[in-house]
């Protein structure tokens, strides 16, 4: 039996009067490759800091790995083994591409050996072996977004939520990426992602939600979503770029 | 050459010092401020350079280690190493209760609330009776273990062992999961969060290895001096003038608070104690019965903070890596 | 009576404060800047007040005309030489600029005036207005309540009804977007950062006639000012009026009530409390975390 690894039950995220998220509610399961999508301003973003514990929710409960997870720090929800990337990327950005890698291997070691060794071959996995000594400020976007890979995978997540990881890539790159992706879902972790791009989304999900204006619109597989004339309308509608 | 051994060496000619220069009282007492300010910019450096938290409030722990100390010998005659632990103790009981409150902050409300924090000891110190008031405290006698506390010399070699201490917990948060994780906080703590790290705990475990650093200097301090007053130990000059040291001499870096104390103490004895007024009258370069000379006299005493004030500016935009980041690499 | 008594005189001097106050908050809205050198430019201002006394026999109040022209040109040449170029650095660097500008002036100041405390006496310094049978108002209080209030009243008309005032607004309220909306945001921070002065310089001079005037006066209204800000939200105009005000009163009952010794403990237990409990402050509908 496949188990729900993140279960979204009736969540609803208020900023003031601003209702960002609204009575959202969807399951991941075990190693899917899941794509959250909507036009701007959807509360993609929003929906992944109440996820990550950067926001409490105004409403609903956030269950992860069976435990509720609402009102946990986003240090502690790291720990429970999800982590998260930023949509505009957050290096860390005068330690090294190997110190920021470290960073994210010791939430799994106190030794700062160990932590250099997993660092290193998490940097071989992605390819970024050759920057291990540049500056992480340095970077250019592409090797930013990398990096963000590299560190987050370096906590041994169970669950990578991956907010535009894609965004501002080239075709290649994007190609890299998902290829890496592809290889982390293969290896166990379960996979949310959020992306504008629908080609990247439907290339890789196992499934989709979309969401607009803070609900959800729909939800099924890349097929079903690309044939379904709501969502076609909402992006259409919402003056999408993609 | 490795980083400790370095530290091992300076230390070792830094003990060896007062063999080379006699006991010059003069000399020892501008040494011992040396070390003191070295030791208390590195202490601050540990949460405002590695940690990026600027504490703008760090007088309040040197004053809470320099009251004790004096409260506990002067008036319960306890003995001073036993009162500089309960100095520690008072000092990390303010460092909690201002952590709990500013580290919920960012940017400029941090600052704001260091300040605030310091303010209200400070004025605590200078209402209460039991902290002196504003005659502040005099200690006529003090031992410990037969030593003689009347030479500068215990308070020279105690300075230095506290600066060292401070060194090797700097040298060891660069290479510790503390440290990394402090920087990780000062570049950027959102992403810090994100990736595991207890923001609230390792800020406020920086703040307390700080803050108890800082309270034993305030209790060496006051045991050298014998006497404090609000002025002296909790003013917020003295927060802005460690804060300066580690500026000028590389904030975020090893030796950069030590460079700083070694250029800034020195020539702020040389103004305080009108060193370079009297070298221009020797000279002939302004006579001393000339307005000029005159105004140097009576007034260069008091320029030593007009001229930290100039040194701030020049270095803040000129240099905000301060000197040792003029030279550190770029990789 | 002590508590209306108290209540009233709160209220007169927390006018002058709410007046340094609004000036630090101005610079802070538009600039995005904690101005640490603020209390040492009223402490320049309450010296102006006293050498165009003492020197030019110009009733201090009648001085404003001079002391604010001045101060706001000192303010914008500030800007324009030392403060533009760190308005885009780490806020501790803003911060240990600005100190550092405050450390030279107050120690200039103690240079050129010593520290010996100046008292600027006019013929009615002690002079009170009795109402409601027991209650005693200062008459320089008064005065310097009435002027504060005309001054914010024109303040607020300048932002609100001329160009340059709504540049300054809409800088503050967003400086990315002003900025692409063709506004000169450089000339708006040294034109925000001199009416800061000015209002700061403003202060000083409206306090000279009933505080002692000394290089390091500044120190205790800096950490006041930042108080006001933070209880109205910093950058927040009107909230750092009324936050003025408030602080006005606390002092004022915290010396009946209390002990004066103790009154500024209780404004920074206020200002600590504000940071734990509200710090959007009073007024500020959104707050850093």
């Amino acid at each position: 039996m496949i188990q729900h690894l993140l279960h979204i039950n009736h969540v609803s995220k208020h900023f003031g009067g601003n209702v960002a998220v609204s009575d959202i509610s969807f399951s991941v399961d075990e190693k899917q490759i899941f794509g959250l999508i909507g036009p701007n301003g959807a509360g993609k973003t929003t929906l992944f800091n109440c996820i990550s514990g950067f926001y409490p929710v105004t409403s609903g409960d956030i269950i992860f790995d069976n435990k509720t997870i609402n009102n946990l720090r986003p240090d502690e929800v790291c720990h429970m083994g999800m982590a998260r990337t930023w949509q505009r990327v957050k290096p860390l950005g005068s330690l090294t591409v190997l110190e920021n890698v470290m960073i994210g291997a010791f939430s799994i070691t106190n030794a700062t050996r160990d932590a250099e060794e997993i660092a290193i071959e998490q940097l071989r996995s992605v390819g970024l072996t050759d920057y291990a000594q540049k500056i992480a400020g340095s970077l250019s976007i592409g090797l930013k977004k990398k990096l963000e890979l590299a560190r987050v995978l370096a906590t041994r997540p169970k669950m990578l939520l991956l907010d535009e990881i894609c965004g501002g890539l080239n075709h290649t790159e994007t190609e890299t990426i998902l290829d890496i992706i592809r290889e982390v879902r293969n290896k166990g972790a379960t996979i949310v992602f959020i992306e504008h791009d629908m080609k990247a989304v439907t290339a890789i999900c196992d499934w989709i939600v979309v969401l607009n204006s803070g609900e959800k619109l729909a939800e099924g597989t890349p097929e079903e979503i690309t044939g379904n004339p709501e969502v076609i309308a909402a992006y259409l509608g919402g003056g999408h770029n993609a | 050459m490795k980083q400790i051994t370095i530290i091992a060496v300076i230390a070792g000619f830094a003990a060896l010092l007062p063999l080379a220069i006699g006991e010059n009282p003069y000399f020892i007492g501008v040494l011992i401020s040396v070390l003191m300010m070295a030791a208390l910019s590195s202490a601050w450096n540990i949460l405002g350079g590695y940690a990026g938290q600027y504490s703008f409030g760090h007088a309040a722990y040197f004053g809470a280690g320099a009251y004790t100390t004096m409260i506990l010998i002067s008036r319960f005659n306890i003995n001073p190493l036993v009162s500089m632990v309960a100095g520690i103790i008072v000092a990390c009981i303010i460092a909690l209760i201002t952590g709990s409150i500013v580290f919920r902050l960012r940017g400029h409300y941090f600052g704001l609330a260091s300040i605030a924090v310091a303010e209200i000891v400070r004025l605590s110190a200078l209402n209460f009776d039991f902290t002196g008031g504003a005659q502040g405290i005099l200690l006529s006698d003090v031992s410990l273990w037969g030593l003689d506390l009347n030479s500068k010399l215990p308070f020279y070699y105690g300075m230095l062992l506290v600066l060292v201490i401070t060194l090797g917990i700097t040298l060891n948060l660069r290479t510790s999961k503390t440290g990394y994780y402090l920087q990780a906080i000062r570049e950027d703590q959102d992403a810090a969060a994100s990736l595991g790290i207890n923001l609230s705990f390792y800020k406020n475990k920086a703040l307390l290895i700080s803050a108890a650093l800082t309270s034993v200097l305030g209790s060496l301090y006051a045991v050298y001096i014998r006497f404090i007053d609000t002025t002296a130990v909790l003013d917020l000059r003295l927060s802005i003038e460690i804060i300066l040291t580690a500026i000028i001499g590389g904030v975020g870096t090893l030796w950069g608070p030590v460079l700083g104390a070694v250029l800034l103490v020195p020539l702020a004895e040389m103004l305080r104690s009108n060193v370079i007024g009297d070298v221009l009258v020797k000279q002939g370069i302004v006579s001393a019965n000339s307005g000029l000379g005159v105004f140097l006299k009576e007034n260069l005493a008091h320029a030593h903070v007009l001229v930290y004030g100039i040194i701030t500016v020049l270095c803040i935009l000129y240099m905000p890596k301060g000197i040792l980041g003029l030279f550190r690499r770029k990789k | 009576m002590f508590f209306l008594q108290s209540l009233l005189s709160g209220i007169l001097t927390g006018g002058v404060y709410a007046l340094a106050g609004i000036g630090m908050s101005l610079v802070f809205g538009v600039m995005n800047i904690s101005n640490f050198a603020h209390g040492d430019l009223m402490m320049l201002g309450m010296y102006l007040a006293y050498f165009a006394f003492t020197l030019l026999h110009i009733d201090p109040y009648l001085s404003l005309l001079l002391i604010i022209p001045t101060a706001f040109l000192f303010g914008f040449i500030l800007e324009k030489v030392f403060i533009h170029k760190i308005i885009d650095h780490p806020h501790q660097n803003q911060i240990l600029l600005t100190i550092g500008l405050g450390l030279i002036m107050s120690n200039t100041a103690l240079l050129a005036f010593t520290s010996d405390p100046k008292i600027l006496t006019t013929s009615y310094s002690s002079s009170a207005v009795h109402i409601l049978g027991g209650i005693s108002l200062s008459v320089p209080l008064l005065l310097s309540f009435a002027i504060t209030t005309v001054i914010t009243g024109i303040l607020f008309l300048f932002l609100s009804k001329t160009t340059t005032g709504l540049a300054l607004w809409a800088t503050s309220q967003n400086r990315e977007a002003a900025q692409l909306m063709g506004i000169n945001v450089a000339k708006m921070s040294a034109i925000a950062f001199g009416l800061g002065t000015a209002l700061a310089a403003t202060a000083g001079a409206l306090i000279a006639p009933t505080y002692y005037i000394y290089p390091m006066a500044g120190h205790t209204f800096l950490l006041k000012a930042f108080t006001i800000c933070v209880l109205g939200g910093l950058g927040s105009v009107v909230g750092a009026g009324i936050g003025g005000i408030i602080i006005g009163i606390v002092e004022s009952m915290s010396s009946t009530y209390l002990s004066s010794d103790w009154k500024d403990v209780v404004v920074f237990i206020i200002f600590l409390a504000v940071l734990l409990l509200r710090p959007q402050g009073l007024l500020g509908k959104k707050g850093e975390q």
